[in-house]
């Protein structure tokens, strides 16, 4: 040391910052080898997770056709806006709701809802904010890709329904899973804002239409900016589904019932050989496509609400959740059951009409007096007063009997979700004998017409019809013909495909010569009875009406007009059952109804030879 | 001068500590291209380092005893700098008028270059005194060579500069025989006064929030909004783990820089892009690398021929190594995000060129030390 300052320990001075300066590089050096050498994975793991998203690629979902190939249910491409999550957790998420709000033409509360809903996943990068943009919404976007980076237009297939309300109950719609679905079981490994279906055939064979997303691994940068692809998989598109609807049937019925003077009811036709639907029309209806693109405008959720509002009740499905007295029809299943119980046989099956029964103080009137009928006149002329004798012999107990050999107890079993079970003395019963001591044989006399604790689904009372015109095979309603196969990728295993899985039909025990006596009152009804009005040359139809009251009749509600009816008479194919709410007589206006759907199936069946003049055309 | 050149200058230069600035300095080269590939700032830097190296040589060929003679002019000059910072000269970035821009030369920072004359103004005044106990006054007029410069960078305000300026003085006063009991005294009052002035500032006020945010963002910084200042803090970290023993190898396109996950990559976070680029190895080297040239600086220290010389080199040792723990400090995650550049390696033409004239000096002592 040449100042020679030891006096003031300089040396010691100049040493004591060097030490300070090292032992700080050195806190330095520590601190680096707990970072990078202990830690080092944890951050490793962490730089990915932030810069590597998945991006789904939306699976187009099967198709669903009619029998003969017409497309009942497509998807058509349509264009998302869609929000990454990432860049959200940089910015003030409420200050862009308003603009979000204003850009795109949304309700505020829709994108508060759907910023939360981001916020809840963890996987995927993206949400769908605006789904079927417009050109405006799009434009919009892409003019403020530096403002708002966070928002990005994917293009998605979007479910289109091309006839709109008509089928719209078989078919169902399809939405966004609800935060309900997405704990249950059934839904296990889907994410918020997949596509499901609501509804119908879409939400009953969800699993098979669906199909599996694909994504897109790709690197993003910190405001969630794509700058490169690591990685695609293809979605694997879902099952086309071939269903047993015959569009021009099911036109025809869905025209009869918006021609009819209440223009509310349901139509059902069924292959009765093996319980192929037809067609099923239920009306007043929805469209299905309002569901599909409206539930994020504000006149989509009006609309909405007021389908969910209206007393007409246009969602829900009459043929399969509308519970009715089916009135006179039910006299098929109790003549049934008064074979089945043995208070009469193909011999002896007379019982008198009496104009009406006598029940303690009240006589019970019939429409007519029709002397002492035998089984087939009693069918084709519908006489009430035979078939309160025949109950009151069957008592409640042969007429619980019939009821769960009709199983009407339980569900048909039909490929559609939330069918309804009708309501039957088997499930009355009980209540009644708690409230009033014991069952009345008036409640008898009127359940062996189908009144006061009888109502039954249309979809039920449709198998009954069917299985006695078939010698008693009841078949299971269904609406599957077929799914077809999709090939396996690289990524997805391959989905074979499959019909429907008939069970063997339910056998009603009935001989030959019982149900040749049913089907003859039937056959007669159109010949010379109740149900003339559905008479068609050269093709033989059997048929009962029905004209049931709704509810109390000092409500003066018109009756509910039914008709059920199977042909041919004696080798039936096809099973066609028609209900107009609140019409009145049964023949007179559910009757033409089904005779509309009949000749369409036979317009088909037997096709005219074309007119020259078209003949020249082709 | 020619002579003098000949003579001891070629054989007397401290060609180490010269090697070893260039060295860390082309080294950050590398790692601004690093941080930004894509821009031409890595190019601009090497412009800059070699203007750097033209002026280190002029300082360092110059003799220092008659620039220290002329301290006080600098000084003047100096303050006179900061001053017209805080007119319309000034231009302002992010709220903060650092940058003067001056026709021919340009934009520049003068809280940077100020240094120097801080520096040599402590150095003469310090310099010249006998070698007894410091006086209180001394220590007050200390304290105000100090305060003119470091009040207007407060003015700016960029608090960041005005602390790099403590270290120079402390140096200088510890090394001035000021009473270890002073000393200690300090110390004390720093440990209930620092705590106790923040608790104050955060009430009345005078810490601002975004400052509060930073200094909590230490303690723990997923707590401490994520999206700000903690953001900064967890992503200088993550920068950092990433890196591992040996750095990312190759993968330079999907760098946390690259991707704009970490802030001013090339400035303020300059250590962060080369810890995920070479890893804990590149690091240690470089951390090694400062340890060398701090100790040659301190052994030029001790070879100094004059008083005011010694205390030069003690001072620019001092603030470089105050500065590079603040740096390093807060892209590790330990110290809070001040904008302090990491000497030698963030990119800034102001910071290299006055830390390059400030080497300068030490080579320029270190020459003449046989000299009298």
């Amino acid at each position: 040391m040449k100042l020679h300052e030891q006096s003031q320990n300089l040396g010691l001075r100049i040493v004591t910052i060097q030490v300070v300066a090292f032992l700080l590089l050195a806190v330095l050096g520590v601190r680096l080898y707990y970072l990078q050498i202990v830690r080092g994975e944890h951050f490793q793991e962490r730089a990915e997770n932030q810069r590597i998203r998945l991006i789904p690629i939306p699976a187009p979902r099967g198709a669903i056709f009619d029998r003969n190939g017409n497309i009942l249910v497509d998807s058509r491409p349509t264009f998302n806006v869609v929000i990454s999550k990432e860049p959200l957790k940089t910015i003030d998420t409420d200050e862009r709701i308003p603009q979000y709000s204003r850009g795109l033409s949304l309700e505020p509360q829709v994108v508060t809802e759907r910023l939360n809903a981001i916020n809840k996943q963890t996987d995927f990068e993206t949400l769908i904010l605006k789904d079927n943009a417009s050109m405006q919404d799009i434009a919009w976007v892409e003019a403020h890709s530096l403002e708002y980076p966070e928002l990005r237009v994917e293009l998605q297939p979007q479910r289109f329904y091309p006839h709109g309300k008509y089928m719209a109950h078989i078919l169902g719609y399809v939405g966004e899973i609800s935060p309900k679905q997405l704990e249950s079981e059934r839904w296990a490994g889907l994410r918020p804002g997949d596509i499901i279906g609501k509804g119908g055939l879409e939400e009953y064979y969800d699993e098979f239409l669906r199909g599996r997303p694909g994504y897109r691994k790709v690197i993003v940068d910190s405001r969630g900016r794509i700058q490169s692809e690591i990685e695609v998989v293809p979605p694997q598109a879902g099952q086309d589904m071939v269903s047993t609807i015959d569009l021009d049937v099911q036109m025809a019925a869905e025209r009869q019932i918006e021609n009819s003077a209440s223009k509310r009811g349901t139509i059902l036709a069924m292959d009765s050989r093996n319980g192929e639907m037809l067609a099923m029309a239920s009306q007043p209806s929805f469209d299905p496509n309002i569901f599909v693109q409206g539930s994020k405008t504000r006149e989509g959720r009006k609309q909405i609400a007021e389908y969910w509002q209206d007393e007409e009740r246009p969602l829900y499905n009459r043929a399969i959740q509308g519970r009715y007295p089916p009135g006179s029809t039910w006299k098929i299943p109790m003549s049934v059951g008064g074979f089945q119980s043995g208070v009469m046989t193909e011999s002896s099956n007379a019982f008198a009409c009496g104009g009406g029964i006598q029940i303690g103080s009240k006589f019970t009137k019939c429409m007519g007096n029709h002397g002492t009928p035998t089984l087939i006149p009693a069918i084709s002329r519908s006489c009430n007063g035979y078939y309160y004798r025949l109950g009151l012999k069957m008592e409640i107990e042969g007429i619980i009997d019939m009821i769960e050999t009709f199983e009407y107890d339980q569900r048909t079993g039909i490929d559609l979700p939330n069918e309804k079970i009708g309501q039957t003395p088997k499930s009355w019963r009980p209540i009644v004998e708690k409230r009033e001591g014991r069952w009345p044989d008036i409640r008898t006399v009127y359940a062996s017409i189908g009144q006061d604790t009888v109502v039954v689904t249309p979809i039920s009372l449709l198998r009954t019809i069917s299985a006695v015109g078939m010698f008693g095979r009841m078949y299971v309603p269904h609406f599957l013909k077929e799914f077809r196969p999709i090939v396996g990728t690289e990524h997805f295993d391959e989905r074979p495909g499959f019909g429907f899985q008939r069970p063997e039909p339910k056998i009603i025990e009935m001989t030959p010569g019982q149900q040749k006596m049913i089907a003859q009152g039937m056959a007669d009804a159109v010949t010379g009875g109740t149900a003339r009005v559905v008479n068609i040359p050269g093709f033989d139809v059997a048929a009962k009406t029905g004209t049931a009251q709704d509810g109390d009749p000092k409500a003066g509600r018109k009756d509910h007009a039914w008709i059920v009816t199977y042909a041919p008479a004696f080798n039936p194919e096809i099973a066609v059952i028609g209900l107009i709410e609140n019409v009145g007589f049964g023949g007179t206006h559910a009757g033409p109804a089904v005779k509309g759907v009949y000749e369409a199936y036979l317009a088909k069946k037997n096709p005219q030879p074309a007119e020259p003049t078209e003949v020249a055309k082709r | 001068m020619v002579a003098i050149l000949e003579k001891h200058s070629l054989r007397d230069f401290d060609w180490l500590t010269t090697v070893l600035a260039v060295a860390i300095a082309c080294f950050g080269v590398w790692q601004i291209y690093n941080a930004v590939p894509t821009a031409s700032i890595w190019s601009k830097q090497i412009i800059g380092l070699s203007i750097a190296i033209f002026a280190f040589l002029v300082v360092a060929f110059t003799d220092y005893r008659r620039i220290i003679e002329a301290a006080p002019i600098f000084y003047g000059f100096g303050l006179l700098l900061l001053f017209l910072v805080l007119t319309p000269l000034g231009v302002e970035v992010n709220g903060q008028k650092a940058w003067l821009w001056l026709p021919v030369v340009g934009q520049f920072q003068p809280s940077e270059f100020a240094k120097i004359p801080t520096v040599l103004m402590l150095a003469k005044y310090f310099g010249d005194r006998k070698p007894v106990p410091l006086r209180f006054k001394e220590l007050l007029i200390g304290g105000a060579i100090l305060a003119g410069p470091v009040g207007l960078i407060m003015l700016e305000p960029d608090a960041g500069q005005a602390i790099t300026y403590f270290p120079l003085l402390i140096a200088i006063l510890f090394l001035s025989a000021v009473k270890v009991r002073y000393i200690v005294a300090t110390l004390l009052a720093a440990a209930i006064l620092i705590p106790t002035s923040y608790y104050i500032g955060v009430q009345s006020g005078v810490i601002k929030q975004y400052q509060r945010q930073r200094i909590e963002a230490i303690i723990n910084p997923e707590a401490v909004d994520p999206r700000g200042f903690g953001y900064h803090t967890i992503q200088s970290m993550i920068t950092v783990g990433k890196g591992g023993l040996a750095g990312i190898q190759g993968d330079t396109e999907t760098s946390q820089s690259v991707l704009k996950f970490l802030p001013e990559p090339q400035t303020d976070f300059i250590f962060a892009v080369t810890a995920e680029h070479t890893g804990f190895i590149g690091c240690v080297s470089l951390l090694l690398a400062y340890a060398l040239l701090l100790s040659r600086l301190i052994a030029g220290a001790r070879e100094a021929n004059d008083r005011a010389g010694m205390l030069v080199i003690m001072s620019i040792a001092a603030g470089l190594a105050f500065q590079i723990f603040m740096n390093i400090g807060m892209t590790l995650g330990i110290l809070p995000v001040i904008g302090v550049p990491l000497p030698l390696m963030s990119a800034g033409l102001s910071a290299m060129l006055a830390t390059f004239i400030a080497i300068g000096f030490v080579v320029s002592i270190k020459m003449r030390r046989f000299v009298n």
